[in-house]
């Protein structure tokens, strides 16, 4: 079909683009390869391939916003399609007379007709799916303006992000589509039109071929061509701008994903590389400090904020936007492509003025939220962690109670400012002596952890807990003065000295002590002491969250229900820590079942939970930000869910309530019920205290 | 400029506080020891100076039960050069007659241009070693000091009076200074600075001298204070309170 100047231009600019392309992309890789080591990625063949069926059925995307993740849907496979809807087009252009339509013409004349007629109505339907979904992007970009396109003011942004390139890329890349894909629908049509007959395996390029019949023989050849280079010739002068556009996603999102953390989500990565000598500084302070995988995640990033409707920092209205993390990360990448690529001589641009303010790593609880909601397997939590550890290392000025929190914790291993002595204080008011397993065996070591043990709020529920586990016979004991924080939220403060220092403590601890098991009321504990506390026990024992336990004591008839709870409506808010982190999401509810209350979601359950806003060192914190805080924004959700429905269903006098099961969300709801002035509506309680009431009725 | 720190370690009120059998004294056994607070903020302002006017900070302290080290170490790990702790057959309590008498001895070998202290510590409350350390060492003394400048020859520093006047004094070197709050608050050393340092650091040590005696003043008792009573809470609203305070004052013959 094409002329021989077209094909000889065609070839041309496919050498020279193409060669363009590769030397870019070897840039890519240079770039991605600056980075510091990451723990090895192990088993990455199937792992690869897991994330490329993730991929293919577009699963991550479907964690969060399902309609447009369907027109999405649409055109990841027109898109995809197209790679082989091209190979046939550069056919039809080299080929003289080969045709696809009418079940192929030409050289595919001899072959089956079935198979082609089945490739061009696929080709045809995803064709028109792909423009509408580009079309449904553009709009909400460009039209009805989605907010969540959008930043918090004083998010730390690029100054080209801030002069809407985001959106610029957005345009060429919508455009760049619905012009490639379009011209080849157009070009089918226009076939079709000139052979004066539609091609039922082609619907509706069939359709639209009738608006061109009774064009000119001369329009056709031309409309033809034209279409034709709109089309592919489109896509060799696209590919070299792939490199600077966020396009790029489609092909360092699957390898992302493929590549994505070893491990549990609970162990955060080391701080300084894996194999590296003594003096290897903790963290990251520049952006070539950072681990490969996390600049490879600002080239997989699509910037679609999904991160930021998750993110509690950023839905209070903070300037922290984890998606900015990623953005600028890329925009640096664009600006200094060369120096990063291949001169080597890396700018002398610190994260915390060109990548994420100060104020906005301080104000991340690490919550995982976005990392776990990411479609393209970033993990901008990472990142935050990581400065964080350098600027402690660094000395640089940190909030005042988190100082004040850390020097507690490195004097008397709480932070509450208590010696240690007085970690077992909560016991003098039970009736019973609680085992200290480092004089006595005990089965379970009960793990109590800080806010449980000094927290006046708490004690009394760490004190029904020790009676209910008593009366189900449970045989636990607990450390006492020996046991110190185990050190989860000082680790996500970046203290990683102090962490290591409290995590050898509590080993030694362990070390003395005759136990079987650990239990513990505290999600933080839980996570740290399952995940994070390998290389400093021994023995790899089993880390039970309380209502694991007592959910067993229930099962195997140590604990019974006298008397069920039907007169409570309630509603469970997952801790981060257990479930988003360690997966723990079917023995609360289990539990609730049995105790006979009214249970009811919230919206934002299990994974999807919405942190209460105390994690990662936020507790600690000497100022309180502006804004609706996390904890309120929930029990305004949870009231909303517990309300009786307004299409009619019948109000009741059912006592609502908020249950938790952590220490530190009984403090942060309990505050947020007054702060939002719904005292007298709903009460929070934590799991243990509907235990005791429905096993003592 | 060389600069001196002197620090002393004191009983912790992070526990509650343990008397010895006979009441005249904390169970030195039963209590943690940690930094005097002032002697932090004097640490801070050492290293401020020194990271404006040049010089070196060395910190010294009477080790009286055995720990000094870690303190030493974090005060290295905030950027002081040296460290050296004063040892002997030591018990506590050591009055701060001895205790001045002792670090003077050690400072004076050190031929300091500046001496910074905490201007009391929780302890005794004697607000004492800075003024007898000046005296030993023959020193000018300025004390309840917020703040340190240095200047070739000289120091100004600042204190603050009740209601609220500001004083600026220019003092020459050498000189003693008492440390009330450093310019900044103190910095945060991260623990693996301090492990860096205990792992890498020399602490010297020096005698000291135990033939020294004071007999001023005896320790005799020391109680904790007996509650005279304790505070009622009425609750309710404004009626309901009002209501139970006639009731009381009725109650007590004062209405
Ligand atoms: S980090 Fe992930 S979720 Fe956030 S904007 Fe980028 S692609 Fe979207
Ligand atoms: S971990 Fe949570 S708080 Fe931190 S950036 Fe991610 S979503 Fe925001």
């Amino acid at each position: 079909m094409l002329t021989t100047t077209e094909r000889i231009l065609f070839v041309l600019m496919a050498l020279i683009l193409g060669g363009l392309t590769a030397i870019l992309f070897y840039g890519i890789y240079k770039i991605i390869r600056r980075g510091r080591p990451a723990p090895p990625r192990e088993n990455v063949i199937p792992s690869l391939i897991g994330a490329a069926i993730d991929v293919l059925l577009q699963r991550p995307m479907f964690r969060s916003r399902p309609v447009l993740s369907v027109f999405h849907a649409f055109i990841f496979f027109g898109f995809s399609y197209y790679f082989l809807v091209n190979v046939t087009d550069v056919l039809e252009g080299f080929v003289p007379g080969f045709e696809l339509i009418y079940g192929g013409q030409g050289p595919l004349e001899p072959l089956p007709d079935w198979p082609i007629n089945l490739f061009n109505l696929i080709a045809d339907i995803l064709s028109v799916l792909t423009l509408l979904g580009m079309i449904v992007f553009l709009v909400r970009r460009f039209i009805t303006h989605d907010k969540r396109l959008e930043f918090n003011e004083g998010v730390l942004l690029n100054p080209k992000v801030q002069q809407g390139w985001i959106r610029y890329d957005s345009l060429i890349v919508g455009v760049f589509i619905l012009l490639h894909v379009g011209s080849r629908f157009l070009g089918q049509a226009l076939r079709l039109a000139e052979n004066g007959r539609p091609d039922p395996f082609m619907p509706f390029a069939s359709a639209a071929s009738f608006l061109f019949r009774g064009l000119s023989e001369g329009a056709f050849t031309f409309g033809i061509h034209l279409t034709w280079w709109l089309a592919l010739g489109l896509i060799l002068l696209f590919l070299p701008y792939f490199v600077r556009s966020k396009h790029i996603h489609l092909m360092v999102a699957p390898l992302n994903l493929g590549l994505g953390k070893p491990g549990p989500r609970g162990e955060l990565d080391p701080a300084t590389p894996p194999g590296s000598d003594d003096d290897a500084e903790p963290g990251a302070k520049y952006v070539q400090d950072l681990a490969w995988p996390r600049l490879m995640d600002a080239y997989a990033c699509i910037m679609c904020n999904r991160c930021n409707d998750v993110c509690p920092a950023h839905s209070q209205g903070l300037v922290l936007s984890p998606a900015a993390v990623e953005v600028n990360k890329r925009w640096l990448f664009n600006e200094h492509f060369a120096d990063f690529a291949y001169r080597g001589n890396l700018p002398d641009m610190p994260l915390t003025q060109h990548v994420i303010s100060p104020e906005a790593v301080w104000a991340c609880t690490t919550c995982y939220a976005c990392v776990r909601v990411c479609p393209v397997g970033n993990e901008p939590m990472a990142d935050i962690v990581d400065i964080r550890r350098r600027m402690i290392i660094e000395g640089e000025e940190m909030d005042s109670g988190i100082q004040t929190a850390l020097e507690s914790l490195a004097k008397n291993g709480n932070w509450f400012g208590k010696g240690s002595r007085a970690r077992a204080r909560w016991t003098k008011g039970l009736e019973f002596k609680v085992k200290d397993v480092t004089k006595e065996e005990a089965e379970y070591l009960w793990f109590v952890g800080d806010t449980a043990s000094f927290d006046a709020r708490v004690i009394p529920i760490t004190q029904t807990v020790a009676n209910v586990f008593q009366q189900a016979g449970v045989d636990f004991g607990i450390l006492g003065r020996a046991e110190r924080n185990s050190g989860n939220d000082v680790r996500r403060v970046g203290e990683e000295g102090l962490f290591e220092q409290l995590a050898e403590d509590n080993a030694a601890a362990f070390g003395k002590a005759q136990f079987k098991k650990i239990v513990t009321t505290d999600p933080h504990s839980l996570n740290a002491l399952r995940n994070e506390y390998g290389p400093f026990v021994e023995e790899n024992w089993e880390v039970l969250h309380y209502t694991n336990l007592l959910l067993e004591l229930f099962e195997s008839g140590k604990l019974s229900v006298s008397k069920p709870l039907s007169h409570y409506r309630v509603t469970y808010h997952d801790p981060c820590y257990l479930g988003r982190y360690n997966g723990e999401f079917s023995a609360p509810r289990k539990l609730l079942e049995i105790l006979g209350v009214e249970f009811q979601e919230m919206p934002r359950n299990c994974e999807n939970s919405y942190c209460c806003g105390a994690g990662g060192g936020q507790i600690w914190l000497g100022i309180t930000p502006e804004g609706e805080r996390p904890a309120e924004n929930r029990i305004r959700e949870a009231l909303d869910a517990l309300a009786p429905s307004s299409n009619g269903a019948a109000a009741d006098d059912k006592q609502l309530l908020f249950v938790v099961t952590c220490p530190k969300d009984v403090i942060m709801y309990t505050d947020a019920v007054k702060t939002t002035g719904n005292e007298g509506k709903i009460e929070v309680r934590d799991m243990i205290q509907l235990v005791e009431e429905a096993i003592s009725g | 400029m060389n600069i001196v720190v002197a620090i002393k370690h004191v009983p912790s009120t992070a526990d509650e506080l343990e008397l010895n059998d006979d009441g005249t004294n904390l169970d030195f056994d039963e209590v943690d020891f940690v930094l005097n607070e002032f002697d932090e903020h004097a640490i801070e302002q050492a290293v401020l100076v020194k990271e404006a006017a040049g010089g070196e900070v060395t910190v010294v302290g009477v080790d009286v039960i055995e720990e000094l080290d870690g303190v030493l170490h974090t005060a290295l790990a905030k950027g002081a050069d040296k460290a050296a702790k004063i040892v002997g057959d030591i018990e506590p309590p050591i009055n701060s007659h001895t205790h001045a008498r002792w670090l003077a001895d050690a400072i004076g070998e050190m031929g300091p241009d500046l001496v910074l202290t905490g201007v009391q510590a929780v302890d005794d409350l004697d607000g004492q070693i800075g003024p007898m350390l000046a005296a030993h060492l023959d020193m000018p003394y300025v004390g309840v000091v917020t703040g340190v400048s240095a200047s070739n020859g000289s120091v100004t520093v600042h204190k603050e009076y009740p209601g609220g006047v500001m004083a600026e004094f220019e003092v020459s070197l050498p000189a003693v200074i008492g440390v009330q709050a450093a310019e900044k608050p103190p910095r945060y050393a991260p623990i693996s600075k301090i492990r860096q340092m205990a792992k890498s650091a020399e602490i010297e040590e020096i005698d000291a001298d135990e033939d020294f005696e004071y007999e001023g003043c005896e320790l005799r008792q020391m109680a904790k204070p007996v509650s005279a009573g304790h505070a009622e809470m009425l609750e309710g609203d404004a009626e309901e309170v009002a209501e139970k305070i006639i009731a009381l004052l009725e109650d007590r013959g004062l209405l």
